[in-house]
């Protein structure tokens, strides 16, 4: 999985700064807002479904209410104690007393119709005898009262009956509401009824919950009294489970809510059936704005993301890329400065640093090409033509005396000498060569003297054999041991050349013991190889000052020569390598 | 052995078990829509259904009654339906809910309009034998009309009025003094009505009666009262009122302040209907003669005549007339001692 990831991050090149800064910001700027819009979304969808669910319950009440009201107007009619003008009709009828009944009849009709406008939505009212007469606010007339209480079914109290919606006498859609009224001058009970228009439950039912929402009403047995559509009524209903508990149902593959609520006073029950549709809309819509918000905020997040991620990187693109070039040996690169922020710091820096490579390149140049110089000086000082010429001739007196080995070995001598200062051109030298270059040079020196000085090399660590130093640095301090001390003296010679090592730093130390230098010379030469006193005449001090500048061009300036003598006695100097300053 | 007889005798117990099954389905399925769409419990007996105009109207009462009778003597259904006030829509829906219903035959009582004569043309053609009462729609397929001779009516009553007229000295011949008359109706387009007016305008047009006003009060007994007593208030020097019909007489004098005024102060006033209430004003002077119809005739004559057509096929005249009753200072008393009031004190 992680190496997976890898691969897609690597596939996108996440490691560069522009793509992690464009995540970096995509993760800062979109969790909260996705956190932000799924919190609110969810906070937002249960607070409508609460209100939904409130606003149903509250509905199936209200209409409970209203339809309790209505019923109990209509049973408070219905639940006549004793009517002298129903009892004198009834007892008039049964014995069809028609020309004294009739005038009963008429204040029967008045009175029906008076309720029947007192009670809109009673469609009719009626007197039913026990074999199937009624008078009602339409008239007279016959039913079959066998039928008609068949159809009839009690409330709680079981004092009041109700029948399912039917056609009535007149063709209209009702509900029959009923009670018995017992005569107390007659021995026949007869009913009391109402006919309900079902209208009046469309009109107690008529809340908009929304177009395909919608409220019904079923009795205790489920079988439902209103339905919006008619079909449905008398049907038993589907979501009937020992009442009509609250919970989702389905429909025709839809989604609803149903709440309802049960009515004591007619023992229906209340329905609601809310559409899930219908009141997801709403969410749909918090949903789609919420979607909608995300999606302009994540494309301004990705837009600022760029903008800020290449406004930063930019600059960091750029000084990579003019790092890489002057890596590559271009310091002609340059980064234009604007602003005045850590990159613009970074690229002043950067500036500044190209500077000075360019100046110490120049430097470098400069010194290596004295370096040349001096080399070139220090060879030139060596084929000195006396220097030649007289161990020529001292060849030539030993050929013309027959003395063929020391002329062979003064050729050699003379031969390794040359060759050594040469050194194929080379800069460095090994110690080991150098002192063999300083041997030959002291052998050839010494023949042309007379032997009048010997010679002792020294060197306490044979290590130091295999390190390189700079070619010629020991012969010009030997020569002038030889020329400017020992020479004038009037003593035999000895000359010490000793090597040592210690602290990374190489010593050598030249001794003679030939006439020495007055000290005020020996602080001034001294002054002079440290740089603290100018000198007009490049030739005075020359081998001194050549090996001491050459040892500081490339040793630093810890390196370079020091010279003590003790007049008449001793004269000193010490060549100091500091190897830490090599280049 | 395949046994011919015996197979296609199971395909026959196998047909009669559908169709019994049919049948069956088809009538437990009727009795589950409709509770009381069977008519009565005794379910032979012929139903004939009497539609008065309104039930509000007490006119009709006798009709009622003596129908009633005549029912129990004959062992018919019979109903007594309208709405209770006079209402053509909800008259024409009753009748609809007859036709659906398949009662035998029904006896109403209607205006001669087009759209009742199409709902009677339609009862007829279901098969129901459709009579009319006081009112007629001769336009129609009904069989019959029971009624007074209405023409008759009118002219008998323009006649009492004249008679009154002369008792009092009014001179209706005299050229230079109109006697000014308002005529109240129900509604127009009732046959029955018309011809009433018809004939009352037709033997007063020798006199200087002239009729100044025909007052509407759409077969509304209350309307009647309300219109008749704003129409004297502000036709206080009408001379003559002549009513249609006895839709204001059915509240006592005290309900009638203006039209009592009016009486008192010279007014004459004739109608036709004669019942208890009208005789009552007419004792109190406030009515000078009346013309009544028998509808008591109409109820028992009308029930029997359409029984014994649907029953035996016997096919009666088009027109069945019912006597009139004159009610006159002489006979005031009488008449008061036959008629019953109708309504429950």
């Amino acid at each position: 999985m992680f190496n997976f990831i890898k691969k897609i991050a690597n596939g996108i090149e996440i490691h560069t700064l522009r793509t992690k800064l464009i995540i970096s910001f995509l993760i800062i700027g979109l969790l909260p807002i996705l956190l932000f819009g799924f919190l609110s979304f969810n906070v937002y969808s249960g607070a409508i479904n609460d209100r939904i669910n409130n606003y149903s319950q509250e509905m199936v009440n209200r209409m409970k209410r209203d339809l309790e009201d209505y019923i109990t107007e209509v049973e408070r009619f219905l639940s006549k104690e004793q009517d002298f003008y129903i009892n004198q009709f009834i007892k008039l009828t049964q014995a069809n007393d028609f020309r004294n009944s009739r005038k009963y009849a008429f204040r029967i009709w008045e009175d029906f119709n008076n309720v029947k406008q007192l009670r809109p939505g009673l469609k009719d009212v009626a007197i039913t005898f026990q074999d199937g007469r009624r008078i009602s606010s339409y008239g007279t007339y016959n039913i079959d009262i066998d039928n008609f209480k068949e159809s009839l079914y009690a409330d709680e109290s079981d004092e009041t009956f109700f029948t399912q919606p039917y056609i009535n006498y007149f063709q209209e859609e009702v509900v029959t509401v009923a009670r018995y009224y017992y005569p107390e001058i007659a021995e026949e009970n007869v009913l009391i009824s109402a006919d309900i228009d079902l209208d009046v439950l469309a009109d107690l039912t008529d809340f908009n919950l929304g177009e395909k929402s919608y409220f019904l009403i079923a009795d205790q047995n489920g079988d439902i009294i209103y339905h919006p559509e008619k079909s449905k009524i008398g049907e038993r209903s589907f979501y009937y489970s020992d009442g009509f508990p609250d919970r989702k149902v389905s429909l025709k593959g839809e989604q609803y809510l149903l709440t309802s609520t049960y009515s004591e006073v007619t023992g229906w029950y209340i329905i609601s059936m809310a559409s899930a549709d219908e009141v997801e809309a709403e969410l749909n819509y918090i949903t789609n704005l919420t979607i909608y918000m995300t999606i302009i905020v994540l494309i301004l997040i990705i837009l600022l993301t760029l903008y800020l991620s290449s406004s930063l990187s930019k600059p960091i693109q750029k000084l990579q890329e003019l790092t890489h070039r002057a890596s590559e040996n271009d310091l002609s690169v340059k980064i234009e400065i604007s602003g005045d922020d850590e990159i613009a710091e970074l690229g002043q820096s950067f500036n500044k640093m190209i500077r000075r490579i360019n100046k110490l390149m120049e430097q470098n140049v400069r010194e290596q090409k004295f370096l040349r110089q001096l080399e070139m000086e220090s060879l030139d000082n060596q084929i000195k033509p006396h220097f030649i010429y007289n161990t020529l001739d001292l060849i030539i007196g030993l050929l013309e005396n027959k003395d063929f080995d020391r002329a062979t070995h003064m050729v050699e001598a003379l031969g390794k000498f040359f060759r050594l200062s040469l050194s194929h051109g080379k800069e460095m030298v090994l110690i080991r060569n150098e002192i063999k270059h300083v041997k030959n040079y002291l052998f050839i020196q010494q023949f042309r003297h007379g032997e009048e000085y010997e010679y002792i090399i020294d060197i306490e660590d044979p290590e130091i054999m295999d390190k390189h130093i700079p070619k010629l640095i020991l012969q010009p301090i030997v020569e002038n041991s030889i020329y400017h001390g020992l020479l004038p003296a009037d003593k035999k010679g000895l000359i010490i050349i000793k090597g040592l090592r210690k602290n990374k730093n190489i010593y050598f130390k030249i001794v003679d013991n030939g006439v020495g230098i007055a000290p005020e010379k020996v602080e001034e030469i001294n002054k002079i190889l440290k740089g603290e006193l100018k000198i007009d005449d490049q030739q005075k001090y020359f081998g001194l000052r050549n090996v001491n500048q050459r040892l500081k061009l490339m040793y630093g300036g810890n390196s370079g020569l020091k010279v003590e003598s003790v007049e008449n006695e001793k004269t000193m100097v010490t060549i100091r390598i500091d190897q830490r300053g090599g280049k | 052995m395949f046994n011919l007889y015996s197979c296609k005798n199971n395909a026959n117990k196998i047909l009669l078990f559908v169709v019994l099954f049919m049948i069956i389905m088809c009538f437990s399925a009727d009795a589950g829509a409709e509770i009381s769409s069977k008519n009565t419990a005794d379910s032979d007996k012929m139903t004939i259904a009497f539609v008065p105009r309104s039930l509000e109207n007490p006119i009709f009462l006798d009709a009622f009654e003596h129908s009633q009778k005549k029912a129990v003597d004959l062992g018919i259904n019979l109903e007594w339906l309208g709405s209770f006030s006079f209402d053509s829509e909800k008259q024409i829906k009753i009748i609809d809910s007859l036709i659906e219903r398949k009662v035998d035959g029904m006896i109403i009582s209607v205006n001669d309009t087009p759209k009742y004569d199409r709902i009677i043309n339609r009862a007829m053609e279901a098969g129901i034998a459709v009579a009319t009462f006081d009112a007629d729609a001769p336009n129609s397929n009904r069989i019959f009309n029971i009624g007074i001779d209405n023409y008759e009516a009118g002219k008998v009553t323009a006649e009492g009025l004249l008679k009154v007229l002369d008792q009092k000295n009014i001179d209706y011949n005299d050229p230079d003094q109109e006697l000014r008359t308002m005529i109240m109706t129900g509604v127009k387009g009732a046959l029955n009505l018309e011809k009433r007016i018809n004939a009352f305008l037709d033997t007063v047009a020798d006199t200087n009666i002239v009729i100044e006003d025909i007052v509407e009060n759409q077969d509304n007994v209350n309307l009647a009262v309300e219109l008749l007593e704003q129409y004297v208030q502000k036709n206080p020097d009408i001379d003559i009122i002549f009513f249609v019909g006895g839709w204001p007489f059915y509240v006592p004098a005290e309900a009638l302040p203006n039209f009592r005024n009016w009486a008192q102060n010279g007014g004459v006033a004739v109608g036709i209907d004669i019942f208890y209430d009208a005789l009552v004003l007419q004792d109190r002077g406030l009515i000078h003669y009346l013309v009544g119809q028998d509808m008591a005739t109409m109820g028992s004559k009308g029930l029997s005549t359409l029984y014994n057509y649907i029953k035996y096929g016997v096919k009666p005249p088009e027109y069945i007339k019912t006597g009139l009753e004159i009610s006159n200072q002489e006979n005031l008393d009488r008449l008061l001692r036959i008629h019953q009031p109708w309504r429950v004190k």
